[in-house]
């Protein structure tokens, strides 16, 4: 089987197209616009034409950050602080591990990571709810 | 009818109705030029110079010096013209793709950028002639409606082609339908006005050629 | 159930407020709508009941309903089609027989007005429609019924978008696409053979999120998918700038990735979303395998040349036509030939001088 071998692989490197970059100067423009006006935005990495130079280069010129976040509902949801603050990589998983969607969100606090607040209405009353279960269990033992 | 419906008829019943029109048009033109004949010339040629004919063919095509000097922008842009058609219609690939469809014939093709910039280069120079007929008054008078309609049926399938390729204004369907489209209307009416010079001018060179060796000026 | 909002189904399933925004997020990417329209799409999805969907397989290969089953977000699609309540499909339904027909007529009277009619497959027109019937019923006549009380109608695939395959020359059975049929209600073509996986469950998420219709081109098909041609997408397209083609399969050029234009490649004239969803997930498509496309997203691109000849090439073979111009060239040629000799002879036995109008002819 020498001769399958002996079969050059000839590997074209297509290289970044520039995509990389313009993805950088649209999370610049979307920084400066959460700093002057507190205003928060997200890029959709999955609407993009990203080759894997690209990729790689976005994710070595953000870097890495302090915090790593992981959200369990309808799969894991993995986000880490790049090493810019402010700027989020998020990305979907669903049960199977398959990515479902990925974002660049340019924000004070991912919007996945807040306690929706009807969660936090329900949260009270449920906390409510063991305290006087407790109390009685208290009263009784 | 939708663009892709117009582009498959230009690509369909569309070419087979001018191929048949122009081949038509063009066989019977040239079968009518030659069953003309000529006038037996009964007198004996001043120099026995055979082949005068098919030299001329070649020799017309520099014109003479005087010629220069009085028509050079006319000499100057029908060359630049003629070479660039010739460039752009046997040395684009989808243009070879045709030729080999039809005749089985086929050869390396240009890259494209260079035809692209020989399709530039040709439009300004039909822009040139056209400018030049107009302005000058001795053209402008001996200018009739087959003179301007040649020039158009010319000129459309060169812009045609140059927007499609570049996608300019209309979507890219539409653009190569229109493209085939008048190249089908330039098929069609080509046996029908001074365009038959395609084929016609090498038998008027060999002829005029053939009749000045007789009388002693040959090629 | 059949009243409940996306919302309120996603809850009852046990999906948190976290996991809706998630499938929010996931939706509006999927739909290729900007990040910023999320809160638009989760206000939406909170308000829209969900439909009952009835789908029709006509003349078919059932290759769309093969490739939508591949659909590769799966979390997604068995969300989106867990939402809607899919009351009727011939390959994927548990019920057969007269109980699946009575359970069509059902459904149809309950949401009368209201439901989503996909059909899937040509019909066939001719000799009454009888090269396609289900349970005796003639395609022709089920469509026209489903079609009365339908909200909206989506063609998925090239036969029911246009006709596809069984209405190529020479269209024995008188094939004909729903568009031909059903004249008074909104349609949304997805045409493909088959189509992208992602591009159907997109259009279906886009209806029952918004509720409405996507943004259709003058061909009815949905702008966000189909806007852009195959070529002006493709990441081979520097190469046919450039004037670089692939010959043969597996040739140099065609190992170094050139364009397969000469290979018969319909990329230009083909709208698709083939070359930035592509196919398996974002495995690959045609052109990056090496195929070039076959414009399966058109109106009657069985019929376009062949698959392998290029676009600048003629349809079909024009040298009858040809011959028998040349042929019918040289008859008359010869015969206005003797008569023009006729009229020399007659001119010169006449004495007859030759005028200018003569000369300008």
């Amino acid at each position: 089987m020498n001769s399958l071998k002996n079969i050059g692989v000839h590997v074209v490197h297509v290289g970044g197209n520039g995509n990389a970059r313009a993805v950088l100067r649209e999370v610049e423009n979307l920084l400066q616009k959460l700093v002057t006006a507190g205003e928060e935005s997200s890029i959709d990495l999955s609407g993009l034409p990203l080759s894997a130079e690209d990729y790689d280069l976005l994710e070595e010129t953000l870097g890495e950050g302090e915090v790593v976040a992981e959200v369990h509902s309808l799969g894991p949801t993995r986000i880490h602080e790049t090493g810019i603050p402010g700027v989020w990589w998020v990305t979907h998983y669903n049960d199977e591990d398959e990515v479902l969607a990925e974002f660049i969100e340019v924000a004070w606090c991912p919007e996945i990571l807040l306690a929706p607040e009807d969660d936090v209405k329900d949260g009270l009353e449920a906390l409510r709810a063991r305290l006087f279960e407790m109390k009685q269990e208290g009263n009784h033992g | 009818m939708s663009a892709m419906e117009l582009l498959l008829w230009a690509r369909g019943p569309g070419l087979a109705i001018a191929a048949a029109v122009f081949l038509f048009g063009m066989t019977l033109r040239l079968i009518e030029i030659y069953s003309l004949g000529r006038k037996r010339d009964l007198a004996v040629p001043r120099s026995q110079t055979p082949g005068s004919g098919w030299r001329t063919i070649f020799s017309r095509s520099l014109p003479h010096a005087d010629t220069w000097r009085r028509s050079t922008l006319t000499i100057v842009a029908g060359f630049v013209f003629h070479i660039g058609l010739f460039v752009v219609l046997l040395f684009l690939l989808p243009h070879i793709e045709l030729i080999r469809a039809l005749t089985g014939l086929s050869w390396p093709a240009l890259p494209t950028p260079l035809v692209d910039l020989a399709t530039v280069i040709t439009l300004i120079a039909l822009v040139v002639i056209l400018v030049s007929r107009l302005l000058d008054p001795v053209k402008r008078f001996l200018s009739g409606f087959g003179d301007y309609l040649a020039w158009t049926v010319t000129f459309l399938p060169l812009l045609t082609g140059y927007m499609a390729y570049h996608h300019l204004l209309l979507d890219y369907t539409l653009l190569l339908a229109l493209h085939i489209l008048s190249a089908e209307l330039l098929l069609v009416v080509f046996p029908f006005t001074k365009l038959t010079h395609t084929f016609t001018l090498f038998i008027a060179r060999w002829y005029n050629g053939d009749i000045a060796a007789r009388k002693g000026v040959a090629s | 159930m059949a009243d409940e909002t996306l919302l309120e189904i996603l809850q009852r399933r046990g999906v948190s407020r976290r996991g809706f925004l998630k499938f929010c997020a996931a939706t509006t990417s999927l739909l290729a709508l900007p990040p910023s329209m999320a809160a638009a799409v989760a206000e939406s999805l909170g308000r829209v009941r969900r439909p009952a969907v009835i789908w029709l397989s006509f003349q078919e290969c059932t290759g769309c309903t093969e490739s939508l089953t591949r659909a590769h977000s799966p979390s997604i699609e068995s969300l989106i089609f867990d939402a809607i309540s899919l009351d009727y499909h011939h390959t994927l339904q548990a019920a057969s027989g007269h109980a699946a027909e009575e359970a069509r007529e059902h459904s149809m009277k309950a949401d009368w007005g209201n439901y989503l009619l996909i059909v899937d497959g040509s019909i066939p027109l001719k000799d009454g429609g009888v090269y396609s019937t289900i349970a005796g019923i003639s395609n022709l006549q089920m469509l026209q019924e489903a079609a009365a009380g339908a909200a909206a109608i989506v063609a998925i695939g090239t036969c029911a978008a246009y006709g596809g395959l069984p209405h190529a020359q020479p269209n024995p059975t008188g094939a004909v696409a729903v568009s031909d049929i059903v004249k008074d209600k909104p349609i949304i073509n997805v045409p493909g053979c088959p189509p992208v996986p992602a591009v159907m469950v997109g259009v279906l998420a886009h209806y029952l999120t918004f509720g409405s219709l996507p943004d259709l081109d003058e061909l009815g098909r949905p702008r966000a998918f189909y806007g852009e041609s195959i070529h002006d997408r493709c990441y081979r397209r520097p190469f046919y700038d450039q004037g670089k083609f692939a010959k043969t399969f597996d040739d140099a050029g065609a190992r170094d990735g050139w364009c397969l234009f000469e290979l018969g490649c319909k990329g230009p004239t083909t709208h698709n979303a083939c070359a930035t969803t592509k196919w398996n997930g974002g495995t690959s498509w045609p052109v990056q395998s090496g195929h070039g496309c076959i414009g399966c997203s058109e109106p009657d691109f069985w019929d376009a040349g062949g698959f392998y000849k290029a676009l600048s090439t003629p349809v079909n073979s024009v040298s009858g036509a040809a011959t028998a111009a040349v042929a019918a060239g040289a008859a008359a040629g010869i015969a206005i030939g003797l008569a023009n000799r006729q009229r020399k002879a007659r001119a010169r036995g006449e004495h007859q001088t030759i005028t200018i109008e003569d000369l300008e002819k």
